[in-house]
């Protein structure tokens, strides 16, 4: 067992720990709150623009368009895939980077030319780390995300894309399925897949109508997809957010009550041992007393 | 007069939700009138200000919007922008300053995507700054 010192000053530590990630909790917790509000107010967006490009790639006529080529004249071996990654900045937020991260290195071994398109520092880093090359003038924190810089990642990347540079783009981000669950999600972004949609059966009878795009279906392409891009990563960006404070609280908030539990049983400990000290010391006097009392006899 | 459906949503927030009479939207070619009963279609729109009738009222709301789609399918229109302001809600100042970025920006050697997105808040100042001008009559 060990002595009553050592307890203590194991004690201390885990106090001043607490104390931090109580502190980090707090923060997150408001960090939150502001977060949450933002996926509130983009979500109706986010879900409204993802059924709506849904229904035009159901009634979208088939036309060649950039955005629907499927490059299949690439081979297997030579497509570039770009992947968009949102990671956190920081760490210490439970299993959120990590699950975004293993998901983005299963994703890399499926095709050997890969192009990483990284926010967050954290991911950044655990790339550099693992001598893995990412896109290097992409430079974009995941702190408070804005219009603007999803603009500017979705400008980057659609510019690369009709370049022809790459063959397909992915996104990879944390959704808030709810305010226990979040799951890594990833989507395929460019080019937009039409077969996606025609799994729904439409019986026969049923009117199918008809949408006219104006002034063409190609232009309206040429409007609506980057706006649709630049509004997805809006949202996922939005969704990481949150994602990543809501797991940073709740790790946080987990610290906080593993430190309790480990407090309270170090202070039993502590209890036991301070009182096994003072009951040998005392047995160490009456016996000493004792043999004393022997002697004078 | 009969009304439609009217849905605005911008990224941050729901702008506008409820009937309407006549809705007129900025289009790649020029403004576009939608009114009751229209033909199902999607439309692309541009940076402009959008304008819609509400039934009961005489006075045409506005909304300064930026890039976004337009459907319109049984009777109701939902009008997915990135952004929208009233035009109470915009700060004069600071699209003039927004305005003189773009322009500053603009005379600079730029890459293409540089020049659009230039180009893009440029017409985003420009705008908001047309419409804070003074509503524009239509009747």
């Amino acid at each position: 067992m060990a002595n009553a010192r050592e307890i203590l000053s194991r004690m201390r530590s885990i106090q001043d720990t607490r104390k931090i990630t109580n502190a980090m909790y707090l923060i997150s917790s408001t960090k939150l709150k502001k977060s949450k509000k933002m996926l509130e107010e983009t979500e109706p967006y986010f879900y409204t623009l993802q059924s709506l490009i849904q229904r035009i790639l159901r009634h979208m006529p088939d036309v060649d368009h950039p955005y629907f080529d499927p490059h299949r004249e690439v081979r297997e071996d030579d497509r570039v895939r770009a992947l968009i990654v949102i990671t956190g900045d920081k760490g210490l937020a439970g299993a959120y980077n990590h699950n975004v991260l293993k998901m983005a290195q299963e994703w890399m071994e499926d095709s050997k030319h890969n192009r990483l398109y990284v926010v967050g520092e954290l991911g950044r880093q655990f790339f550099a780390s693992r001598h893995i090359p990412v896109e290097e003038q992409f430079h974009y924190t995941v702190q408070n995300p804005t219009m603007h810089r999803a603009r500017m990642i979705s400008s980057t990347v659609l510019e690369e894309y009709q370049r022809q540079e790459l063959d397909e783009v992915w996104i990879l981000y944390t959704q808030m399925v709810n305010s226990l669950k979040m799951e890594a999600q990833l989507e395929q972004l460019l080019p937009l897949k039409r077969e996606d949609f025609s799994k729904i059966v439409i019986p026969a009878d049923i009117y199918q109508e008809d949408i006219r795009m104006v002034p063409s279906p190609s232009a309206v392409m040429d409007h609506v997809v980057p706006n649709y891009i630049n509004g997805f990563i809006f949202g996922a960006l939005v969704e990481s957010f949150c994602s990543e404070q809501n797991s940073r609280m709740m790790a946080m908030q987990a610290a906080s009550d593993n430190a309790d539990q480990i407090l309270s049983e170090l202070s039993i400990e502590y209890n036991r041992v301070r009182q096994a000290a003072i009951t040998q010391e005392i047995t160490e006097v009456i016996s000493g007393a004792k043999a004393q009392k022997k002697k004078r006899r | 007069m009969s009304a439609f459906w009217l849905k605005i949503i911008a990224s941050d927030h729901v702008f506008f939700n409820g009937s309407c009479e006549k809705l007129v939207v900025p289009a790649q070619d020029g403004e576009l009138g939608i009114l009751a009963h229209r033909e199902a279609m999607i439309l692309a729109t541009q940076e402009g200000v959008l304008r819609f009738l509400t039934p009961g009222s005489s006075q045409w709301q506005e909304a300064v919007v930026g890039l976004g789609i337009v459907q319109v399918a049984n009777n109701r229109v939902t009008v997915i922008v990135d952004t929208a302001e009233r035009p109470e809600d915009i700060d004069e100042v600071r699209a003039r300053e927004a305005l003189e970025r773009a322009k500053e920006q603009m005379r600079q050697k730029q890459s293409i995507r540089e020049f659009q997105m230039s180009q893009a808040s440029m017409a985003r100042a420009l705008s908001r700054l047309r419409v804070k001008k003074g509503p524009t009559n239509l009747d």
